[in-house]
C-alpha cells in the first residue's frame, strides 16, 4: 500500500492532468501586461473613490516639494544675476575731480591703447550726476548742490576674464595721469557666488528633507492600504500569488499619489508665481530693473513630476516590503 | 503512486509545543481521504504543511514526489497554484462578485479573460451556481458561499484537492450536499484530503479515514 519512500522521490515529475498545457511565453507577456494595466487602472479607482484622503495624501506631497522647488528657481535666478555679471566684470577708474573733458576723451584714448583692455566707456561727470538721480530717483534733491561732487569715470572692459588679471590690470590702470582711483569691484562678486553656494547646499538639503518627507507621507499612506486590504492579501497568497502579484496594486497606488502630487506641486508654483509676480515686478521695475519670477517650465514641470512619482514609488515600495512581511495567511 | 508522502514528519511551535510527531501516511493518486480527530491533534497542521504555509520541523513532506523542503520561497506561490485548498470560513473577497472570486487563481495565473471566464462558468455550473455569478458573496447563504469556495479551488483543475472542515459551518443537509460535491470530483480523478471532525458525516461516506490523536497517527481506517 505504502509506497517506500525511495521509490516516490525517484518518479519523474507526474503530468498534472489538464494543467499541463503550455503557455506560452508570448502570451505570458500578453498577461503580464494585462494584469499591469488591469491593477493601474484598479488603484487608480481605488484613489477615486477616496477623493478626500487621496487629496490629503497628494497635497501633503505636493507641499513637500513645493518649498525645495521654489528655492531651486530662487536659486536659479541668483545664478542668472551671477553670470550677467561675469560677463560684464568690468572696472571702474574715476578720474581726477576738474578734469576736462579733453583730458577726459584723451585719457579715454590712451586707456583703449593699453594692452589687455578690451572696451571703454566714457561717463562724464554730467552723465554720472544724471544717472545717479535716476537710480535714485531723487529728482531734483541734487540739483540744490552748487557744483557736480561727481568725477568723470571710465568704464574699462578687460579681455580676460581671470580675475587675478583683471586685478593687474586695474593696479597699471589706476597709475595712470589724471586717473585717480581704479576699483574692481570683485569682492561682492565672490560673496554673491558664496551665498549662491550657501543657497545651493541649503536647497540641497531641504530637498533630501522633503523628500523623505514624501517617502514617509506616501508610506503611512500605502501602510494604511495593505491594512485594509490585509485579507485580500492573505488569500491570493494562499492561492498562488507571487510577491510580485501582491505588491503590484500598492506600487501603482504609490505612482498615482506621485502623480498627483506632483501635478499639484506644479499648480501650487504656478499659482504662488502669479500671485507674486505683480508685486514683485512693480519693486523691480522700482529698481530699474525688468526682474520676472523664475517659472518652471515644461521641462522643469515634467522632471518636478517625475521626481515626485519616483520618490512616492520608492516610498510604496519599502512601505509594501516591509508590512507584507508581516501578514502571513493563517 | 503516491500522491502525498509524511516520512517521520514532526512539527513543533515555539520549540516546545508538539503539533505533529512522527507522522508517517501515504495517499495514492485518485484516492479521497479524510482526516479526523479533535482540535487540536493536528489536522490543520497537516494541512500547513501541504500548503507550505509552515515547514516540518522534522522529516518530509512530498506532494506528487516532491519534497516541499526543496521549494525555494519564490517556487512556493508556484506549487500552491497546483492544489486547490477549501477553507472553513471559505476566505471568499466581499468587495467582488462570484464570478471575480472564482477567476481570482486564473488572474494570478494570468489565464487570458475569455479562457478564464469559460473556466470560470464551468467550475460555477459544477457546484450548481452559475445563475449567481454576478452576485456578491454577502447575498449567498452559508452552503453557497462554500460551493464558491470550492469553485474557486477547483477553477484550475488541481490534481489535488486540500479542505480544512468545510462543512464546519453548515447543516447536516448542506454538509451531505458539500460532501458529494468532494465526491464527483475525486471521481473525475482528483486526489482529496478532508479535514473534519464530524465523525458522523465521514462514517457514512465509507472513505479512507486517517485519526489523529495528539500529533500521532491512531488509526488508518480502509475505505469499506
Amino acid at each position: 500500500m505504502k509506497p517506500t519512500p525511495k521509490a516516490a522521490a525517484r518518479e519523474p515529475r507526474p503530468r498534472k492532468g489538464a494543467r499541463a498545457q503550455r503557455i506560452s511565453l508570448d502570451s505570458r507577456y500578453q498577461a503580464w501586461l494585462r494584469h499591469h494595466r488591469q491593477v493601474a487602472l484598479d488603484s487608480g479607482r481605488r484613489l477615486v473613490r477616496q477623493p478626500f484622503s487621496s487629496l490629503f495624501t497628494m497635497l501633503a506631497i505636493a507641499i513637500a516639494l513645493v518649498l525645495p522647488a521654489m528655492l531651486w528657481l530662487g536659486l536659479g535666478s541668483v545664478r542668472a544675476l551671477d553670470h550677467s555679471f561675469d560677463d560684464s566684470a568690468r572696472m571702474t577708474l574715476y578720474l581726477s575731480p576738474g578734469s576736462s573733458s579733453e583730458q577726459v576723451i584723451g585719457l579715454a584714448e590712451r586707456v583703449r591703447g593699453e594692452p589687455g583692455v578690451s572696451e571703454v566707456e566714457v561717463i562724464t561727470a554730467e552723465q554720472g550726476l544724471q544717472e545717479f538721480q535716476q537710480a535714485l530717483g531723487v529728482g531734483d534733491t541734487l540739483s540744490l548742490l552748487d557744483a557736480n561732487p561727481l568725477p568723470a569715470t571710465l568704464l574699462v572692459t578687460p579681455l580676460e576674464r581671470d580675475p587675478a588679471e583683471a586685478e593687474r590690470l586695474a593696479e597699471r590702470l589706476g597709475r595712470l595721469e589724471g586717473v585717480d582711483e581704479a576699483r574692481l569691484d570683485l569682492a561682492w562678486l565672490e560673496r554673491l557666488r558664496e551665498l549662491g553656494a550657501l543657497g545651493q547646499r541649503l536647497t540641497l538639503g531641504l530637498a533630501v528633507l522633503f523628500g523623505f518627507g514624501v517617502l514617509l507621507v506616501v508610506g503611512n499612506t500605502i501602510r494604511l492600504a495593505v491594512e485594509n486590504r490585509r485579507k485580500e492579501i492573505e488569500v491570493v497568497t494562499l492561492i498562488g500569488a507571487t510577491r510580485a502579484f501582491v505588491r503590484r496594486p500598492f506600487l501603482y497606488s504609490g505612482a498615482w499619489f506621485g502623480l498627483g502630487g506632483g501635478v499639484l506641486a506644479v499648480v501650487l508654483l504656478t499659482l504662488g508665481r502669479g500671485w507674486l509676480s505683480a508685486p514683485i515686478g512693480a519693486l523691480a521695475r522700482s529698481y530699474g530693473s525688468d526682474y520676472a519670477l523664475p517659472s518652471l517650465g515644461g521641462g522643469g514641470s515634467l522632471l518636478m513630476v517625475a521626481c515626485s512619482i519616483l520618490l512616492s514609488l520608492i516610498g510604496a515600495w519599502v512601505a509594501v516590503g516591509r508590512h507584507l512581511a508581516e501578514i502571513r495567511p493563517r | 503512486m503516491a500522491m502525498i508522502t509524511f516520512e517521520h514528519v514532526g512539527k513543533r511551535y515555539g520549540g516546545r509545543f508538539e503539533a505533529i510527531a512522527d507522522l508517517n501516511f501515504s495517499i495514492e493518486r485518485g484516492e479521497m481521504v479524510f482526516l479526523t480527530g479533535h482540535s487540536g491533534a493536528g489536522k490543520s497542521s497537516v494541512l500547513k504543511l501541504l500548503t507550505c504555509l509552515e515547514r516540518p520541523s522534522r522529516g518530509r513532506v512530498l506532494v506528487a514526489g516532491r519534497d516541499l523542503a526543496s521549494l525555494s520561497a519564490g517556487q512556493v506561490p508556484f506549487y500552491r497554484r497546483q492544489i486547490g485548498v477549501v477553507f472553513q470560513d471559505h476566505q471568499l473577497l466581499f468587495d467582488r462578485s462570484v464570478f471575480d472570486n472564482v477567476a481570482l487563481p486564473l488572474l494570478i495565473q494570468g489565464v487570458p479573460p475569455l479562457d478564464a471566464a469559460r473556466r470560470v462558468r464551468a467550475a460555477l455550473d459544477k457546484v450548481g451556481l452559475l445563475h449567481r455569478e454576478r452576485a456578491l458573496p454577502i447575498e449567498l447563504s452559508g452552503g453557497e458561499q462554500q460551493r464558491v469556495g470550492i469553485a474557486r479551488a477547483v477553477v484550475n483543475k488541481p490534481a489535488l484537492l486540500l479542505a480544512d472542515e468545510p462543512t464546519g459551518n453548515l447543516d447536516p443537509q448542506l454538509s451531505a450536499d458539500i460532501m458529494r460535491l468532494f465526491e464527483d470530483f475525486n471521481r473525475i480523478g482528483t486526489t482529496v484530503l478532508l479535514a473534519s471532525h464530524d465523525l458522523a458525516l465521514i462514517a457514512r461516506l465509507r472513505h479512507r479515514i486517517l485519526r489523529l490523536r495528539e500529533g500521532r497517527l491512531i488509526a488508518d481506517e480502509e475505505a469499506a
